[in-house]
């Protein structure tokens, strides 16, 4: 009362400022009740301004009986809300009320009056109402905040709701049809502007599938809206059901197209796991001419990068059977292989079994006749290589004929069934595996100076764990390339591994020879269990199973009944132990019921070193499927009392769920909330695998809470390692994420924030990724400095130190951990590891868990999860080599071979060179030359390498044979001849020494075929002249099919080392050796500085 | 437009003669046609558009609102009098650069100052007092409707009940009789806070009752929470104590463990 009565008290005392005010009263007007009016409404030119100071009258005349009135005022309130809604916000209820009157014939402008209130209010939902209750007033295509604002609003609702009403179970009710009518609106617009990629983005986040394949129909340039739908499709719609439906709708638009794009059809088909669709699309474009032919076998080459071995295997069942009436047809329908695809390696191979049945050598067939015969590799002293020397002449007597032979075929077959074999041989993993093969043996330039300081450092301080680590490392630097020199080199050395040790070396044997299918078997015979002999070490054996399994990883056809009969011919738990590794492997993802039931009979005798294989078995096989199987393994986990079995369980039950989504979210569930936390662990990486490259939110919320939240130790880490597989598709984004957690208290978070960088950043050399990295590589606690090492390694895989300057400072760094002998064990193994991961695969891989055309690829991932378990078992560290994908560009013409072709990389050369070699200073000098990466002076600086380490000779002796086979016509000025010597090799490098004077060039050709390193692939050109012409023009790399632009002429093939001249010795080893061969697993295990394995206990708890 | 006007125009004359008249239902009548009919003209505000005869737009406008203004009190009827002031002010606020001040600008107002304190909604009396120029200050109408807010303010209400003697203007009555019982309920509103009950005596005293009936009405009416028994009035029925308020001690609990647990999960 006090304070109101003095208020006008107040004013009459003080009566001079008002004086002041006084003159301008229409400005009062506007510092009275509302203030928006300054400035606003000017009417008329200067001389007459009249400002609109309130709307207080046009309200008043809301309250008027008279209709005519309202409708005026409304009308005017409408033109002047944007002015005056703070004094209209305050009668908003006389207009709300006016729009429920049935009566009121204006509803609609009093609903669109109120709307556009309750927006400047910033109520959206209450506007959103109204303006849905405005009818056709609210119009769509005007260009105010206004209407902008709501539509942004009324499309998020849209979505909203749209989305609840797919998810939920039950039906929902039906969406305001008044809503929908706007949201349509609003697309059809989109659509009239030409904003085609607006609306088929608006169109896929409504769930619209209609509304998509009217925007992407009507559009102009339909291919680049496709592949654009394509791409939005993977990357940003979450729920996978969905995604088929908006996959299948565009397979129907992609058919629908005159000229259809086989190759994105076929990846959606793979998406949609329709086999005969694919099939059948296949088998249409080989009945055409020679392009469709060729795009055939482009589709073909894609599929199998996507590396989904049991897809692949149902489309290529799916093909037609060749007919066999013509005799000739018979070699093509034979083995999936089909002798007649003509591949380079083909001719060799038979050769080399031609050879070593004519030299009564063993064979794959005949060892277990001759099992004094046998001789392992590890056993081997180098003198033993020479026989193999042999093999080299017989190739050129045999060579021509078969190639004769395969022309007259050739003719006789029709041509369908040739290119059906073809098509055949590139689906089932022939094709593609022999052709990375010969690429990684040809081009292999890893460097052998650095194991040797390795094995050096490790064998002053006889540690045990980086004895190992060493030959792991080794294992990793020649993955695929079949280059054993190394070890071939150290036998000695090599014998001091034993038990275990000697497993995993046995086991390093199949990461050399990835991918070598038609050797493999006879390579790793000598370590093959043998039926009634049971002198060989157990540890051997089960490494040698293991080793096959890494030889045929994802392509185990030929070798699964094998596995299988090893496995149920034995009751040694490490052979077991091997074989289960080898067999999940070999049958990846086949969900093949009979070897399942065995791993499973395995895993019941609750022995905890066989089942813990096991259980990772039992996942490898039914990778991906969600079968119920893992219900099963679930209940068996909770029974088993061995904590290695539960962890083998859980990494399985993970695997069966890859790829599932949402689908899994019930087993994600149970498994993370389960007491024990092993099975925690295995719901983290349940939860990697199931939405791995999706970068689902969900998916990393709870990852994240895990990582936060765990008590168990183990099971944060493993969230935080999680978190590096569910970003794999946006290695940009994990730094971020993990930054916080990397500077974590708990050292075991810091692991895994390492890991989980490593993981997705592998291969890109982000320098988010190294500045996070680098502190953790000199941690406090060295099992994070091991983690660090190792993810350094992969971020900086194939980076040279032009792309990034730390790659030089983290050679060093590795250096100098491994020489320093005050260094802890745990990060002298990282840093061993990394050096192997750094320098893998002769350099010429990268980890790639994408493939190029951005589907995850199935193999790389699980082999990358089950790495990450090396943390408790050192073994698994192989399976890295699972995610490694050669960085090749490999054109292939018509008939599969690699013609000769030259293109462009548009950038100084030593952006992408190989790293230098570390070779002794005297021999640097020349080899440090930029120009090394001129693949001329590459293959023979290769050579050259192989020179030092004692191999140049059977080389050298090999060439003039494989020089037949590359010029059928002419051949004679090939270059390869004159780089394939030793003494030629050398004659380059002086060639090459004054250039290093010369300012380096801008660009570089490089010849068919080709490392090109993901990064690189932007720079490169195609030459404009050239003869052959790519049929997809997308990405230059992987394998890449080549049209010929002259077919008449004749074909200039490029000639290939292959990698059976080195493989051969171990087949085709003399009998001289059967001595040593007699007792090959005692010679490894002769000195035996390693404790016998405790004697085997019951576990009573 | 000529034409319109001139037939508005006419319609005025109709209307102010049946208002010297007193006959109120065709006043109200033809007022609402003529509203209907000036919603046409495209010069009254907001429009404020630049018509050849927007002058005698204007003025007519004002005209009529200001008719509207009076008849409205002489029908008692206080919402259209508060619409129709509403659209009167623009003519007074915003025109001022086109058309002459209205005779009658300050008895309106005036009246609708008198209206607000009747209402007793003071905060706008204030309001519409600042936007005042001072000279208005000095008009008897203005000068009345201050002093009447002075004294009410004060609590000096006899002076309020004595001042409707003195208006300025005859429609002022209207608004004077009303203004008793303001000042009454005003009153009530204070005894309730101040006693917890008074005799009927002095209720009637101070409620300005003459009989015990007048007052039971009015408390049955106004306040129907009053309750009258043994020749008292009680209002303690309205001064409901608050209830102390309850310590929230389950969520108190519930945060503090929250607090405990995210602690420990600090990373």
């Amino acid at each position: 009362m006090v304070v109101r009565a003095l208020s006008p008290r107040v004013h009459h005392e003080v009566g001079v400022p008002r004086e002041k005010v006084a003159p301008a009263s229409s400005d009062r007007g506007a510092s009275g009740s509302n203030s928006a009016v300054a400035g606003l409404s000017q009417h008329g030119d200067g001389s007459t301004m009249t400002v609109v100071s309130t709307a207080s009258g046009l309200l008043a005349m809301l309250q008027e009986h008279h209709p005519a009135l309202k409708l005026h005022a409304l009308n005017n309130l409408n033109a002047f809300v944007d002015h005056f809604w703070p004094e209209v916000s305050t009668n908003i209820s006389a207009i709300e009320s006016l729009y429920e009157d049935e009566t009121f014939d204006q509803r609609q402008l009093a609903a669109l009056v109120a709307s556009k209130v309750f927006y400047y209010l910033g109520e959206l939902n209450d506007s959103l109402i109204y303006a849905l209750g405005a009818g056709p007033l609210f119009d769509v295509t005007e260009e105010s905040e206004y209407v902008q604002t709501l539509v942004a609003k009324c499309i998020d609702e849209y979505i909203h709701l749209n989305v609840k009403a797919s998810e939920s179970i039950e039906e929902s009710p039906p969406l305001d049809p008044r809503l929908v009518a706007i949201v349509e609106k609003m697309l059809d617009k989109c659509m009239a502007d030409g904003k085609f990629q607006q609306a088929v983005g608006i169109a896929l986040e409504c769930r619209r599938l209609d509304k998509l394949e009217e925007a992407i129909t009507k559009s102009e340039n339909i291919p680049s809206l496709l592949t654009y739908t394509l791409r939005l499709s993977q990357t940003f719609v979450t729920k996978r059901e969905f995604r088929q439906g908006v996959l299948r709708l565009l397979v129907r638009i992609y058919q629908s197209q005159p000229s259809p794009d086989y190759l994105s059809i076929c990846q959606c088909l793979m998406f949609l796991d329709d086999s005969s669709t694919v099939a059948a699309v296949l088998d249409g474009l080989i009945k055409g001419d020679k392009v469709d032919a060729l795009s055939a076998y482009q589709v073909a080459f894609d599929l199998f990068e996507n590396e989904y071995q049991l897809f692949l295997l149902q489309v290529r069942d799916r093909l037609p059977e060749a007919r066999v009436s013509t005799p000739v047809d018979v070699a093509a329908s034979g083995p999936p292989a089909a002798a007649s695809v003509a591949t380079p390696a083909q001719p060799v191979a038979v050769t080399a079994d031609a050879h070593s049945a004519g030299d009564s050598g063993p064979t794959s067939m005949d060892t277990s006749e001759e099992p004094s015969e046998r001789t392992p590799l590890l056993a081997h002293e180098p003198q033993h290589v020479e026989p193999a020397l042999s093999t080299s002449p017989a190739q050129p007597v045999l060579d021509p004929s078969r190639l004769a032979e395969d022309g007259a075929e050739s003719s006789e077959l029709s041509t369908y069934a040739q290119r059906l074999a073809r098509l055949k041989g590139i689906l089932s993993g022939e094709t593609p595996i022999n052709l990375t093969l010969q690429f990684l043996y040809s081009n292999n330039r890893s460097d052998l100076l650095i194991l040797k300081t390795i094995k050096q450092t490790v064998e002053l301080r006889n540690c045990r764990v980086c004895h190992s680590a060493t030959i792991y490392s080794n294992a990793l630097m020649h993955a695929g390339t079949t280059v054993d020199t190394f070890l071939r080199d150290n036998l000695d050395w090599l014998s001091r591994a034993t038990n275990w040790a000697k497993f995993s070396a046995t086991a390093g044997l199949g990461v050399i020879h990835r991918g070598h299918l038609q050797q493999g078997r006879s390579l790793m015979a000598p370590y093959l269990p043998q039926n009634g002999t049971g002198g060989a070490s157990p540890y051997s054996e089960g490494g040698a199973l293991y080793a096959l399994g890494l030889i045929h990883a994802n392509h185990g056809e030929g070798i699964k009944q094998f596995l299988l009969e090893s496995l149920r011919n034995t009751n040694n738990e490490v052979i077991q132990h091997g074989a289960c590794l080898g067999l999940g492997l070999a049958a990846l993802g086949t969900a093949d019921e009979e070897i399942y039931e065995d791993v499973k009979n395995v895993l019941y005798t609750d022995s905890a070193v066989a089942g813990e294989a096991a259980g990772i078995a039992m996942g490898l096989l039914m990778v991906g499927t969600a079968s119920e199987k893992a219900g099963e393994m679930l209940a068996y986990a909770h029974e088993t009392q061995h904590e290695k079995i539960i962890r083998g369980l859980a990494l399985g039950i993970a695997l069966v769920v890859y790829g599932q989504e949402e689908e899994a979210d019930t087993l994600i569930e149970q498994m993370t909330r389960d007491q024990d936390p092993i099975l925690r662990y295995g719901g983290m990486y349940a939860l990697a695998l199931a939405y791995r490259g999706t970068a689902n939110n969900s998916a990393i919320r709870r990852l994240l809470h895990f990582a936060v939240s765990d008590v168990s130790d183990d099971v944060r880490r493993t969230a935080v390692l999680a978190l590096g597989f569910v970003l794999c598709s946006e290695p940009e984004q994990t730094p971020r994420i993990v930054s916080l957690l990397s500077e974590s208290y708990n050292a075991h978070v810091r692991y895994g924030a390492a890991m989980a960088v490593g993981i997705s950043c592998a291969g890109t050399a982000s320098s988010e990724a190294i500045s996070l990295l680098e502190p953790l590589t000199s941690d406090a606690v060295d099992f994070v400095r091991q983690g660090a090492l190792i993810a350094m390694a992969m971020v900086l895989m194939q980076t040279t130190e032009a792309r990034d300057s730390h790659v030089g400072a983290f050679r060093r760094q590795l250096e100098k951990i491994i020489l320093d002998k005050h260094e802890d064990t745990m990060s002298k193994m990282g840093a061993i590891l990394a050096q192997g991961v750094l320098d893998a695969g002769g350099r010429n891989v990268t980890i790639m868990l994408q493939s190029r055309s951005g589907h995850d690829r199935m193999t790389a991932v699980v082999g990358m999860a089950v790495f990450s378990q090396f943390w408790y078992w050192y073994p698994l560290v192989y399976f890295i080599s699972l995610s490694f994908a050669p960085t090749a560009f490999i054109g292939l013409n018509d008939e599969l071979r690699m013609p000769r072709f030259d293109f462009i990389s548009d950038i100084r050369p030593s952006v992408f060179a190989y790293p230098p070699s570390i070779a002794p200073p005297t021999a640097t000098s020349a080899v440090k030359l930029p120009t090394a990466v001129l693949s001329t002076s590459a293959r023979a600086k290769a050579r050259q390498k192989k020179e030092a380490a004692g191999k140049g000779p059977a080389l050298g002796a090999s060439s003039p044979g494989r020089a037949d086979v590359g010029s059928s016509g002419e051949g004679t000025a090939d270059y390869n001849e004159s780089g394939s010597s030793g003494k030629d090799g050398t004659a380059m490098e002086v060639e090459a020494g004054p250039e290093k004077k010369v300012a380096e060039p801008n660009s570089e050709v490089l010849n068919n075929p080709a490392r090109v390193v993901p990064a690189q692939e932007k720079y490169i050109k195609f030459k404009e002249d050239s003869r052959y012409v790519p049929v997809k023009r997308s990405r230059p790399s992987g394998f890449v099919l080549l049209k010929d632009l002259e077919p008449t002429e004749p074909v200039e093939l490029v000639s290939t080392d292959s990698p059976v001249a080195a493989g051969a010795p171990s087949t085709a080893n003399g009998s001289a050796t059967a001595a040593t061969a007699n007792a090959p697993p005692s010679a490894l295990g002769s000195d035996d500085w390693d404790p016998q394995p405790p004697e085997p206990f019951e576990y009573v708890p | 437009m000529e034409a319109k006007l001139a037939d508005a125009t006419r319609l005025f004359q109709k209307f102010k003669a049946a208002f010297q008249q007193n006959d109120l239902e065709t006043c109200s009548n033809l007022l609402s046609q003529l509203k209907v009919k000036l919603t046409e003209f495209p010069a009254l505000p907001p429009l404020y558009k630049q018509t050849p005869t927007a002058i005698q737009e204007l003025l007519l406008a004002m005209d009529i609102f200001e008719h509207a203004i009076v008849l409205s009190v002489k029908m008692e009827d206080q919402d259209a009098f508060e619409r129709h002031f509403l659209q009167v002010k623009p003519f007074y606020t915003d025109t001022r650069g086109l058309i002459p001040q209205s005779q009658e600008e300050y008895s309106i107002l005036g009246l609708n100052l008198l209206r607000l304190l009747v209402q007793n909604r003071i905060a706008e009396f204030h309001t519409e007092l600042e936007l005042l120029p001072s000279e208005a200050h000095e008009h008897p109408c203005i000068k009345h409707a201050v002093e009447l807010e002075q004294s009410f303010m004060e609590g000096a209400y006899n002076r309020v009940l004595s001042a409707r003697q003195a208006v300025p203007h005859e429609t002022y009555v209207y608004f004077m009789d009303l203004l008793a019982k303001t000042v009454r309920d005003e009153i009530a509103g204070c005894s309730e806070k101040a006693y917890d009950f008074l005799t009927v005596a002095d209720a009637k005293k101070i409620l300005m009752f003459s009989t015990d009936r007048e007052l039971q009405e009015y408390a049955t009416e106004e306040h129907p929470d009053w309750e009258i028994r043994n020749g008292c009035v009680y209002f303690q029925k309205v001064k409901d104590s608050a209830t102390c308020k309850e310590i929230p001690s389950l969520q108190l609990i519930n945060q503090t463990l929250g607090y405990a647990t995210e602690l420990e999960r600090i990373v």
